[in-house]
């Protein structure tokens, strides 16, 4: 069977790697095509040290001495448990330090060996890469994956199209297929036999035009601007007082976000009226929105509907708020969020796919 | 005598050379403005009778009774005190002049002497109100506040200084027997009862010196009205009669310049939108601004104001007033050399944003001008009848539509209009939402069908009818309503758009303009005759301000509707609703719109209500703070106009705060939550629209 | 400084999007309009003609006749001039074709920045600004939260969640697609609706391209869609429901999957 291509990383990706792994099983052979090792990119939490030894193959050469793979996410037995049979690792600082034109020209590399498709997850980073690649290769590209299965032709991928109101089948009719993974929509399962996965090093000599793009900082300090943030989390009526609204700042925390508030918690004074989130304070286009306590009337719904994804916890089952939420969670704010902090510290200290 | 005469013939000739160029001048700069709208000429009776109410019988002053009879006094003082000019003038000539006719009766000496006391007496309590409402103690609660004091108190002088030399003179003639009156001037009597003892040639110059006192001090006051805040005097009856009739509310006007109205789609090179500069203001805006007399009832309604807020209606007048005056030399002078040599301060007046900053210089801060909810309080007190929310909006058109400089959130406001047609971005597909769950079908007109004649009216949902969580149960409610009481009534479902009043509000006429064009074409394609809304300002827009575009509809209120189903008994509410109930007049639909009866009938006619009306209702109902577009705007400055409102309905010890448009519940609603959050208001208040009272009545509801 | 702004007219309601029975994708059925992220593209790039005299900005869209409407809207907000790309071959086209067209329209102008709107994660064509970017040959600033232009370098902030912020740096020529974080974009002057009736808008098919009509379109496209139905109801309706640990469980495995954590 031919090789199928997963990309690992290069953002914070075990998850997601073992849900394209989960798919590329489907296809052919799981290869992880992983950044550095020790990649210092990401929170490097669950790399349990491997041995591999491995016989080179594709013009790689054979990694010699034991070393943490996978670039930190995910170490080499959990891709094993998930299917990986091989992965490709490089070690040129390029990757690091230019993480996506360095990946984009590792795929096209390994592509030269007609993979049965390359898998990349969905992210800001894997949308890029799977784009220049597919223009690289002239190949098929095909993005909001959330399912495939093997055709007689290739794979045939399910699309969620228009917020899921449409399920598309598609399938690559030119090149290495290219597929965009949204992979929180693939339940993820461990392969049957678990493998033990060779780890190949790949050398590349770049081109210059790899280190076009510079990232100049990484800063981890906490965002204050609405605007522009990734993650918010807001407190409406139901958080209660100024003091319950220190449960939305904590949440936010938690979660690297900025702390928000409905325009009811902002009349209150439990926020200033900057963090106010609605039609007539920030309108915010978050990729999570957290909502705690708020119900969701019309100008609050006017402020956020930009969001990805949308969480909310209120009391009232029949909140407007739900209509538009990804996930409610039916509850009392002041019990549900201090147990959901709790559960988030607990996951913190595991690895992040358990290593049963 | 002789001396006498021609003493007060230059003293004459100089005042009214003096007031002659003033007024000139005066009469140049008003005319420097634009040409203005049609119709403000038209309807000869109906001005008449404005200037006979609000001038002569002082309607609008003689709302706040104490002042308001003072200046009844005062005014009519005035006018019949014209007679004793007439005679002082008759006195220089010939020593015992006295008025043909009727120059020698007794009324008239006595309504001349009873108008000098009346006018007194209406100085002291003018003195009285000015001493206790100083703004050095009431800061900005007093209605003086930053109105010109030193010339107002110079007024009062001058008045009371026409007054005691007009006795003086009289006394002295009635002693030296060259008096027109042989009985009636009784105050007069008295001032020659105790002049008597200082003989006869005191007395004979007591009476020169007194009557060219009197007319000096006339002449000099004629002078000092054309130099003051005191032109109202002149300025008012004009002002009445070319003011917006019935009055300046409702409808606000489509954009005119140079007197026509503005093609928006094919507009004139020079056509000026909205107020950019001053003297992009009309004649009848400069008129306003000269007749503005400070007196401040205008802010002692206005909800901004009262909240904190920097927008005062007075002072936006004076402040465009005294702008206008000190640009004056630079509009009126006749060419561009003229112009370079004026003094620097003119020049740097020429060079001030009229609607900017401090820093900027603005002569209107932005703040002012955006912090408007047009609820027309200020329109409805003013007793000259000036025209302020029609200014802001005008200013506000130019901000927008030239400039593009308005708060940011209304941004999101408009783009959601243009994108949607609704304010909240929904988008038409949301609009029927609000039927689900109802025991029986609404009937919805479908693409390019005509209303069946069985149906009586088409029910205007509007945005917020169709998507706001209270406002959708406002619609159901009124539609069980229609459907119990066999009223047959279809809906447009997606093909309504928002009429347009909140964009037209923040000066966005071309959106407006837009919607209403479309709004229009739906209905007239549905052959639309009668409507039935259940949102004050779609009742205002639909109403009032379609005719504009040609779409001509009988509009009903829904509390119109329904009251008049209790009364024809088709609705009978049976069930009682036991509840302490306020009403809040929604300004577009009382003040603007004078529809103030019906939602009072509907919930009187309810068994169990106890109403009680909260101290500002009716004409002077406090806005809700959602007028004028500002519900789509933030309120950072001041208290909150909507908590304050409700602070009031909450003291009127209600259980039921009821209202008749969406937005009004909308900010009561909120206000409510927070008091009940603050412990301030009690946990089982409702904010509800007077048709979900009348279908708990006439159903049970939960 | 020649910026070309990539503009796409776009359903404006939620469900405004149907198949044909050839199984391309319906976007024009019901009401339309400019790409809100790409709305903000257009604001970028006019925040850039704000500071330097010399800007040139042209507006590009590849679509139907009804597509004009978008470069209306694109020039009535400031762009200079704008170019729609029109062909009965372009129809059906995938990202990949797409994106070969648009980078022979944008070479054609010649450019310096290439501008776009990021559209969010659920868009077929999210990927094109990057493929553009490769067939241009320049590197590619992408999913920009702000984005600070200056003299010889452009800077992008981005926020990937997870308290992964970075800043990134490249020099033009590039192409560089923001987001709708970058900022609501200014609201129109209405001089500027009549500025933009005398705009020109350049009607250019694939021969003013030189592009092979076999290379677009259904026929040159590398995907095929072999299906399309409709799933009732859109969003789920999760609620998760229950004791406060269990909820809490839940939220945290979809935060997970979500990649959140």
């Amino acid at each position: 069977m031919a090789e199928v291509l997963v990309l690992a990383g290069p953002g914070r990706a075990a998850r997601a790697t073992c849900a394209l792994l989960t798919l590329a099983r489907r296809l052919g052979t799981p290869a992880v095509v992983a950044g550095a090792p020790a990649n210092g990119t990401t929170r490097a939490r669950a790399g349990t040290p491997a041995t591999v030894t491995g016989g080179g193959k594709n013009g790689a050469t054979q990694a010699r001495t034991p070393r943490t793979v996978a670039g930190g996410p995910a170490s080499a037995a959990t891709l094993g448990r998930f299917g990986a049979k091989t992965i490709y690792a490089a070690t040129a600082p390029e990757m690091d330090e230019h993480p996506v034109a360095a990946r984009v020209e590792m795929l096209v590399r390994l592509a030269r060996h007609r993979p049965a498709a390359i898998l990349v997850a969905a992210d800001r980073d894997g949308l890029e890469i799977a784009g220049r690649v597919a223009v690289r290769l002239d190949s098929g590209f095909l993005s909001d994956v959330v399912d495939v299965t093997a055709g007689p032709d290739g794979p045939v991928a399910v699309q969620s199209v228009q917020g899921g109101a449409w399920r598309v089948e598609s399938s690559v009719v030119r090149g290495v297929p290219v597929l965009a993974v949204r992979t929180e929509h693939v339940a993820i399962t461990p392969a049957p036999a678990p493998a033990r996965p060779v780890v190949t090093t790949v050398r590349l000599t770049f081109p210059r035009s790899v280190r076009a793009v510079r990232q100049v900082a990484r800063h981890r300090a906490r965002p204050r601007d609405l605007s522009t943030a990734a993650v918010i989390v807001a407190g409406g009526r139901g958080v209660g007082s100024a003091e319950g609204f220190e449960l939305v700042r904590r949440l936010a925390a938690a979660l690297d976000g900025v702390p928000a508030g409905s325009h009811a918690a902002a009349e209150q004074g439990w926020c200033p009226p900057q963090m106010q989130v609605d039609q007539v304070g920030q309108v915010v286009h978050p990729s999570l929105y957290l909502a705690l306590g708020i119900s969701g009337s019309l100008r609050h719904r006017a402020g956020m509907r930009g969001a990805g994804t949308v969480v909310a916890i209120d009391s009232d089952p029949q909140a407007p708020i739900f209509r538009l939420s990804d996930l409610g969670a039916v509850g009392d704010v002041h019990q549900v969020v201090p147990e959901l902090l709790a559960e988030i510290e607990r996951r913190r200290a595991l690895p992040l796919i358990a290593e049963e | 005598m002789v001396l006498r005469l021609v003493l007060g013939l230059v003293i004459t000739a100089v005042a009214l050379a003096v007031a002659g160029r003033r007024a000139f001048l005066l009469y140049r700069l008003a005319r420097s403005g634009q040409p203005v709208e049609p119709g403000r000429t038209s309807g000869v009776g109906k001005r008449s009778e404005a200037v006979a109410t609000e001038v002569l019988g002082q309607r609008k002053l003689l709302k706040w009774t104490v002042p308001g009879v003072a200046h009844f006094a005062v005014f009519w003082g005035f006018t019949i005190l014209l007679a004793t000019i007439v005679e002082g003038f008759g006195a220089l000539f010939q020593r015992d002049f006295h008025i043909p006719l009727i120059g020698t009766q007794a009324w008239l000496g006595f309504l001349e002497d009873l108008f000098v006391v009346a006018v007194l007496a209406g100085l002291a309590v003018f003195a009285v109100l000015r001493l206790t409402q100083r703004p050095e103690r009431e800061g900005r609660r007093s209605r003086f506040y930053g109105s010109h004091l030193g010339p107002a108190w110079l007024v009062l002088f001058m008045i009371f200084n026409v007054m005691w030399t007009l006795l003086l003179y009289r006394g002295a003639q009635i002693n030296n027997g060259v008096f027109p009156y042989a009985q009636g001037a009784f105050a007069s009597e008295a001032v020659a009862r105790l002049l008597a003892p200082l003989g006869a040639t005191a007395n004979d110059v007591l009476e020169t010196a007194g009557l060219l006192a009197s007319l000096g001090i006339v002449l000099g006051f004629l002078v000092l009205v054309l130099y003051s805040k005191h032109l109202h005097i002149f300025l008012a009856p004009l002002n009445v009669a070319f003011s917006r009739r019935p009055r300046a509310l409702g409808p606000l006007l489509p954009v005119y310049s140079g007197g026509k109205e503005v093609d928006f789609e094919d507009p004139g090179e020079d056509d000026k939108i909205g107020r950019g500069v001053i003297e992009d203001f009309t004649w009848k805006g400069m008129l306003d601004f000269g007749t503005c007399t400070e007196c401040g009832r205008c802010q002692s309604q206005c909800p901004a104001w009262n909240t904190g807020k920097p927008l005062n209606p007075k002072l936006l007048i004076m402040g465009l007033r005294d702008h206008a005056m000190a640009k004056a030399p630079y509009l009126l002078a006749g060419s561009d050399e003229q112009r370079a040599a004026l003094p620097k301060d003119v020049l740097a007046e020429v060079e001030r944003p009229l609607v900017g900053t401090a820093d900027e210089g603005g002569v209107i801060d932005p703040d002012v001008l955006w912090s408007c909810v047009t609820c027309g309080a200020c329109v409805e007190q003013c007793p000259v009848d000036i025209e302020h929310v029609d200014h802001i909006v005008d200013m506000r058109r130019y901000q927008v539509l030239i400039e593009s400089q308005f708060p940011k959130e209304a941004h999101t406001l408009l783009r959601n209009l243009e994108r949607s047609g609704d304010p909240w971005g929904r988008g038409a597909q949301a609009r029927l939402e609000w039927t689900a769950g109802l025991p029986f079908d609404v009937r919805v007109l479908g693409d390019g069908q005509t209303l069946p004649a069985d149906v009586d009216h088409l029910l205007w949902v509007g945005c917020a009818g169709a998507l706001d969580e209270n406002a959708k149960k406002t619609t159901r409610a009124v539609a069980e309503l229609l459907h119990e009481a066999g009223v047959e009534f279809m809906v447009l479902g997606g093909a309504e758009t928002c009429t347009g009043d909140a964009a037209r509000r923040l000066g966005q006429e071309l959106l407006f303009q837009e919607l209403a064009k479309q709004n229009v074409e739906t209905l007239d394609a549905a052959g639309a005759k009668r409507i039935v809304v259940t949102c004050a300002h779609c009742f205002n827009a639909l109403g009032n301000e379609y005719k504009q575009l040609g779409g001509d509809y009988e509009v009903l209120h829904h509390t119109q509707l329904l009251s008049r189903l209790v009364a024809e008994n088709k609705l009978v509410p049976v069930r009682p609703v036991d509840a302490a109930v306020t009403y809040h007049d929604p300004c577009y639909l009382g003040r603007h719109n004078r529809v103030f009866a019906p939602p009072r009938d509907l919930l009187g006619g309810v068994p169990g209500v106890r109403l009680t009306e909260m101290p500002r209702n009716r004409e002077t109902s406090f806005c809700c703070g959602a007028g004028g577009a500002r519900m789509w705007m933030e309120e950072t400055i001041g208290v909150r106009i909507n908590e304050t409102r409700t602070d009031e309905a909450i003291a009127t010890g209600a259980e039921l705060i009821t209202a008749a448009c969406p937005f009004c519940i909308v900010m009561l609603t909120d206000g409510a939550a927070v008091r009940k959050q603050q412990g301030k208001a009690p946990d089982e208040l409702q904010v509800v629209d007077v048709s979900r009272v009348l279908l708990r009545s006439i159903r049970a509801v939960d | 400084m020649r910026i070309v702004v990539l503009v796409k007219q776009v359903p404006s309601t939620d469900d405004g999007l149907s198949f044909a029975p050839d199984l391309t994708v319906i976007r024009d059925a019901g009401p339309c309009g400019l790409n809100a992220a790409d709305w903000c593209a257009v604001d970028q790039s006019l925040q850039v003609a704000v500071r330097r005299r010399d800007v040139q900005i042209t507006a590009v869209t590849m679509g139907p006749p009804g597509a004009a409407d978008a470069l209306r809207t694109a020039l009535v907000l400031g762009a200079d001039a704008a170019v729609h790309i029109r062909d009965e071959a372009l129809h059906g086209s995938d990202a990949l074709a797409t994106s070969r067209v648009l980078a022979a329209a944008v070479r054609r102008l010649g450019f310096d920045l290439v501008l776009c709107g990021a559209t969010s994660a659920d868009s077929g064509m999210s990927a094109v600004p990057a493929m553009v970017a490769e067939r241009l040959g320049v590197p590619a600033l992408c999913f920009a939260d702000r984005l600070l232009v200056r003299e010889r370098k452009v800077e992008i902030h981005r926020d990937d969640g997870c308290g992964d912020r970075r800043v990134f740096v490249a020099a033009p020529p590039m192409v560089i697609s923001v987001t709708e974080r970058c900022g609501e974009p200014h609201y129109p002057r209405y001089v500027s609706r009549f500025d933009a009736r005398d705009k020109p808008i350049a009607v250019w098919g694939l021969d003013t391209l030189g592009i092979d009509p076999a290379e677009v379109g259904l026929a040159g496209s590398a995907c095929v869609v072999r299906a399309a139905t409709p799933r009732s109801g859109g969003r789920p309706d999760a609620l998760a429901m229950g004791d406060p640990t269990s909820v809490a469980i839940r939220l945290a495995d979809f935060l997970a999957e979500r990649q959140f954590l």
